[in-house]
């Protein structure tokens, strides 16, 4: 787009943002840092960041364009980058599409197994290779 | 009857669980340099223990969340970080200083050389986390921790003059010898090892593991206002025990024999033997709980799985955390250093740390998403700020406090 087409919007021809139907979420108030939960109850991690579609950085939106809208939770060392700045490459976010999310509460709560999930990939490798050999691992406490 | 024994059992294992190293040597170095004169600094601080173990239980029995999910998802993850670091690096500290105390309670005990026993102590803690219920684990402990009142006992035995303790403890002043820095620096540690931040950490998941519900909570709430006023009464009987019989030898506690002297002394070989049962019992019960609170901060802030009630495979992470905490104390102890003055740091950091716990529990406990109809009333947010001030006040005084008085030599 070359610079003549450009047209500069004025603030006052910018329309309020319709109110959206049903529950309103405030992604930082009730979605970022809470606890997620696999359909069976058991904690498989916590939302550390929000993966967004739509608009590429640093390049116009085109009018009309559909707004943006969440499309996984992430997890994993986006947390660090997250805490201390950076981005982590995007081969190593573990992400939670949100197709698989079944409700939002006080804690998150997603339709599938954890184990189903890369999210838990720590979780099983710590069980399958120590934790549930050491012996009575793998029993009800007694 | 059942509903009634199950109160008692809930009281007798507060009394019992409420002391640990910390109170055991904290009270007995008070109690030998400055008598009775800091007794209200306990009274001041099982009040606050009190105060804030009900809000962590009643938001963990309402929400059915523990108060590490909390503190993250109402601070965020700059804050909460920062919070884990101090609150793990105090439990691994608090967890090295209870290994060594029943180490050296074992020594005592058997004359081996308390190094030798830190394995046998680890091992022995590793196993109780993998394999007991969380409910038998809690009462053994508690119970067998009862003990200790072998401290009250040896005090009427020694025939103290009573007069001269009460009026050390109703009217306080700093003892002539001793200045008011060390004084105020020895009131923040035992203030410290009264309000031990692990005690909120486990008290509030214990009540997910046990799954407490809104009905629970009066008996809980029996539970912590009886028994930890009299585990307050225990450790005052414990200063009390060493302002009789050090105080006037001069005698300085710097080991864990000398926390036992005045007891031999009043009751011999017998009261010796329960009271070294106590010492295992209470500082076994704390290894535990400072072993599965650093768990559970951890897979609380990440999310992960946890709890005993779970098979330890299906919390790996939570199990892998709490080996490594334990073998990371153990290590600690091989170097040599001394399990007594680990202990007398630790309460100190305790009470630097006191803020970063006790405020997102107030700030929740208000929390009507999570708390719906039981926010705190009134009467107990006062109560709550009133102690919000209190903590910050000794938190910030307690590293000057430190640097100028050399750690209260």
């Amino acid at each position: 787009m070359s610079a003549a087409k450009r047209r500069t919007i004025q603030p006052h021809e910018v329309k309020p943002a319709p109110r959206p139907a049903g529950l309103v979420l405030d992604a930082q108030l009730h979605l970022l840092d809470r606890q997620v939960l696999d359909v069976d109850g058991v904690p498989v991690t916590t939302v550390d960041d929000l993966e967004l579609s739509g608009p590429v950085p640093d390049e116009p939106i085109p009018e009309g364009a559909a707004p943006p809208s969440i499309t996984a939770l992430l997890t994993g060392p986006v947390l660090g980058t997250r805490i201390f700045g950076g981005r982590p490459p995007s081969d190593r976010l573990i992400r939670i599409p949100w197709d698989v999310v079944a409700s939002v509460d006080t804690v998150i709560t997603v339709g599938v197994r954890s184990d189903s999930l890369d999210a838990s990939w720590v979780e099983r490798w710590l069980r399958n290779h120590v934790i549930g050999r050491i012996p009575g691992g793998s029993h009800d406490p007694g | 009857m059942k509903r009634l024994l199950g109160v008692a059992l809930g009281i007798l294992t507060a009394i019992g669980g409420f002391v640990d190293i910390g109170d055991l040597v904290t009270n007995a170095v008070v109690g030998s340099r400055f008598g009775l004169s800091l007794a209200w600094v306990v009274v001041v601080g099982v009040v606050g223990i009190c105060l804030f173990a009900n809000m962590s239980g009643r938001v963990a029995a309402v929400s059915g969340r523990a108060t590490f999910e909390v503190i993250r998802e109402r601070m965020g993850p700059r804050a909460g970080l920062a919070n884990l670091g101090a609150s793990f690096l105090i439990n691994l500290m608090t967890v090295t200083a209870e290994i060594g105390g029943i180490a050296l309670a074992l020594q005592l005990a058997s004359g081996v050389a308390y190094l030798l026993w830190v394995p046998v102590a680890l091992l022995a803690v590793w196993l109780v986390i993998w394999r007991v219920k969380f409910k038998i684990m809690e009462n053994v402990t508690g119970l067998l921790g009862l003990s200790l009142v072998v401290f009250a006992v040896a005090l009427f035995l020694l025939k103290p003059d009573w007069g001269v303790l009460a009026s050390q403890a109703f009217t306080p002043s700093v003892p002539k010898e001793e200045g008011a820095g060390v004084y105020w620096y020895f009131a923040i540690a035992l203030f410290g090892a009264a309000m031990t931040p692990y005690e909120v950490f486990f008290f509030s998941s214990g009540a997910v593991e046990e799954r407490w519900k809104v009905k629970d909570l009066l008996q809980a709430r029996i539970n912590v206002l009886l028994g930890f006023p009299l585990g307050g009464f225990l450790s005052v009987a414990i200063a009390a025990c060493a302002a009789v019989v050090l105080l006037p030898a001069g005698i300085s506690v710097t080991t864990l024999s000398q926390v036992a002297l005045p007891v031999a002394q009043a009751g011999g070989q017998l009261a010796l033997a329960v009271l070294i049962l106590g010492v295992v019992a209470a500082t076994f019960g704390a290894a535990l709980e400072t072993t599965l609170s650093s768990g559970y901060t951890l897979a609380q802030f990440f999310g992960w799985s946890w709890g005993k009630f779970r098979r330890p495979a299906q919390a790996a992470r939570f199990h892998m955390s709490m080996i490594v905490v334990l073998l990371a104390g153990a290590a600690v102890l091989v170097t040599g250093v001394d399990p007594i003055l680990v202990t007398e740091y630790s309460v100190v950091f305790s009470a630097i740390a006191l803020p970063l716990t006790y405020l997102p529990i107030l700030i929740v406990s208000n929390d009507p998403q999570y708390m719906g109809e039981h926010v705190n009333n009134r009467a107990v947010n006062i109560a709550g700020l009133v102690y919000l001030v209190i903590i910050l006040a000794a938190s910030l005084a307690a590293i000057p406090l430190m640097i100028a008085t050399g750690a209260g030599a």
